[in-house]
């Protein structure tokens, strides 16, 4: 509300008013914080119990602050599971796919949003198609031929078709470089430069915010893959910590610290690059989000 | 800018550019027709057939889609005694107790449970009345009758009903990550601390998140029921390991986990209303709810549009919590379609009845997605269009 409006209000109505202001602030303060706090109750839970002795987690009412404090569960997840082979998994799968997929998707974005070719119109169509089609109906399929091509339980049915890139990156990347100023290529055109050269040295030193969102939101999608890893990988030597932890419920029946440290070590790394990319994730799934 | 290059190598400038476009397009649109386009017509092809990998294939014509849509309901009034036409009842675990003998009955106590007997309208057995290897679906007794829904693959229709049941969190989540985000669009401090922290449980692994709550959900030392408990409230839920609780148990977590995802959208599109339109509506003397019903709902409109579809079929390819948490069960009560397409196709091998499965939901899926689309028209507001 602007001045001149607030001015024309008698002074005990805007004395009313700004208390009025005051109360649902506080009320506003107290409802998200409360709210925060039950967001959070879960990880306090798994933290707490990741660090009692096995009986201690039957004690009623629950410890919260466990006495004593013990770090051997942690040890007996690294040393009897392959959770950390796991961990090594999880980041070459998820770095390598979403390497591949931000090279493929921009290079084709590049060329459906500043290039002229025959059919780009519908093509661009065919693929845009792409993300209204759920994933598992192309699951049995893509199964059998990953079998006769004798790669079930190797990384190639989980990284391969990523690095031919996805339909949500391609329709990112097209969106930002349609948004790139006409004079960036015309230089470069006078200049004699290859279309590849127009796309390496112009547009792709201009893409950084592009492909900085798309890696991450590339990596912590990949990450967090679940059906694929299980259908796929089956040795422990090869499979994604997500995938271990899911097989540990059986073997760790009720033994709920080791659990608890188990899904401890599974969420650490993408916790540490949450909360040092905070504000950046946080605004690359808004723009995406917005964008979509 | 001035032409000087002639107009022959203008035609080859194009023709070049043509060839280095398709070029750059060549990995994505390969991956489409490998990975896509191909699987899903193979998908269509393989479900009218019978194939477990390792025999030959075999043409099945039809019998996948028959054996799914093999439904029948079949409605039976209370049972009677055959010879003196009496009504039956069934008391404990004791059928056919005839309507002469019910007060008598009443009187005693079940040897079971020592309480006294509870009867009911006595029913034919399920196998008596449905069509042979059918299940049971769903039943309804209403006033001595009794409607069975039955199915050959009795499972899969139920998979179906608990992931359409377990949709709702959708909507329910939305309307809390909308009052959030409202509350949150104001200049507080610790704002980007809050908007953090509830986007945090969406962001991370949904294994790692499932194994947490699993924990939480456990009847005797669980966290979820000493909490309730200590605030007065019942604390005897059995949660996960409860046919009756299990579905709202997992939506709990998924809205828990999807809360984050739909605030930080909500609030990113909340802060693109144009702040005249708030104005005017104060100038209006529109008070909070006014405000909230003709300037911030319609503006939102496309936001929860969009949370809405994607959030649907995300709902519906559920498969790793349910997976992690309860394998499907008690009995059925949680299992989800994906669960079913991923146990015929890579548990038991029915590559091609996995596959009419798949179709099958795909096409739900589409369907869903195309009437959004539809409704879409009539309640989602686009900014561009007031200047039309």
């Amino acid at each position: 509300m602007s001045e001149a409006l607030r001015s024309l209000a008698p002074a005990t109505q805007q004395a009313d008013a700004r208390r009025q202001a005051q109360v649902l602030r506080a009320l506003s303060y107290i409802g998200l914080f409360t709210l925060a706090f039950i967001v959070l109750i879960p990880f306090f839970w798994m933290l707490s119990t990741s660090f009692k002795p096995a009986r201690g987690i039957f004690v009623m009412p629950p410890q919260w602050i466990p006495n004593p404090f013990i770090l051997d569960h942690y040890f007996t997840i690294w040393q009897k599971t392959h959770l950390a082979r796991g961990l090594v998994n999880s980041t070459f799968i998820a770095l390598s796919t979403t390497v591949g997929e931000i090279a493929t998707s921009t290079l084709a974005g590049f060329a459906f949003a500043r290039m002229r070719f025959p059919a780009k119109g519908p093509l661009f169509g065919l693929l845009l198609m792409t993300m209204m089609i759920p994933g598992i109906v192309t699951l049995i399929p893509t199964f059998i031929l990953f079998g006769e091509l004798d790669w079930i339980d190797t990384f190639n049915p989980v990284i391969l078709p990523y690095l031919l890139g996805t339909p949500f990156a391609l329709f990112l990347s097209r969106q930002f470089f349609s948004g790139l100023p006409r004079e960036l290529e015309d230089a470069a055109k006078v200049d004699g430069a290859s279309f590849f050269q127009i796309y390496r040295h112009v547009f792709m030193p201009q893409a950084r915010p592009l492909v900085a969102t798309l890696f991450v939101l590339g990596y912590l999608h990949r990450w967090n893959d679940f059906l694929a890893p299980l259908i796929y990988l089956r040795s422990p030597e090869i499979q994604t910590v997500s995938v271990m932890l899911a097989r540990l419920v059986d073997f760790y029946v009720q033994d709920w610290s080791v659990l608890m440290a188990g899904a401890m070590i599974a969420l650490l790394p993408i916790l540490i690059i949450f909360v040092v990319l905070q504000r950046f994730i946080i605004e690359s799934v808004a723009f995406s989000g917005l964008k979509g | 800018m001035i032409r000087l290059r002639p107009r022959l190598s203008q035609a080859s400038n194009t023709r070049r550019e043509a060839l280095w476009g398709w070029l750059f397009i060549l990995p994505v649109t390969a991956g489409f027709f490998l990975f896509v386009l191909g699987p899903m017509l193979a998908s269509l092809a393989l479900s009218f057939t019978k194939w477990d990998l390792l025999s030959p294939a075999e043409w099945a014509g039809t019998t996948n889609w028959h054996s799914i849509f093999s439904v029948s309901v079949v409605h039976t009034p209370q049972a009677r005694d055959e010879a003196s036409g009496e009504l039956l009842f069934q008391c404990g675990r004791h059928r056919n107790v005839p309507a002469s003998e019910l007060a008598d009955w009443q009187q005693r106590n079940d040897e079971r449970s020592g309480e006294p007997f509870e009867c009911r309208p006595g029913y034919p057995r399920d196998r008596e009345v449905l069509p042979e290897r059918f299940g049971v679906v769903s039943e309804v007794s209403l006033f001595g009758n009794r409607w069975l829904l039955g199915a050959r693959d009795h499972v899969l229709w139920i998979a179906l009903f608990n992931t359409v049941y377990m949709l709702l969190a959708v909507p329910i989540g939305m309307a809390l990550a909308l009052a959030v985000a409202i509350v949150l669009n104001q200049q507080l401090r610790g704002r980007n601390l809050l908007r953090a922290v509830f986007y945090l449980p969406n962001v991370l692994p949904i294994a790692a998140t499932s194994v947490i709550w699993l924990w939480i959900f456990n009847p005797e030392f669980g966290i979820l029921n000493h909490l309730l408990g200590s605030i007065g409230l019942p604390a005897n839920g059995r949660w996960l390991s409860d046919q009756g609780t299990v579905k709202p148990s997992l939506m709990i977590m998924g809205i828990w986990s999807a809360l984050g995802f739909q605030m930080l959208i909500y609030l990113a599109a909340l802060q693109a209303v144009p702040a005249q339109l708030y104005e005017a509506a104060v100038i209006d003397g529109a008070g909070l709810w006014n405000r909230f019903r003709f300037v911030t709902w319609p503006s939102l409109s496309p936001t929860t549009f969009f949370l809405l579809v994607t959030g649907m079929i995300f709902g519906f390819q559920s498969f790793a919590q349910p997976y992690i948490m309860t394998r499907g069960g008690p009995g059925n009560a949680s299992r989800t379609v994906v669960m079913e397409i991923w146990k015929n196709g890579f548990a038991d091998l029915e590559m091609g009845y996995a596959s009419a499965q798949a179709w099958l939901l795909g096409v739900i899926i589409l369907l869903i997605t195309v009437a959004n689309f539809r409704l879409a028209r009539r309640w989602v507001f686009y900014e561009h269009e007031q200047h039309v």
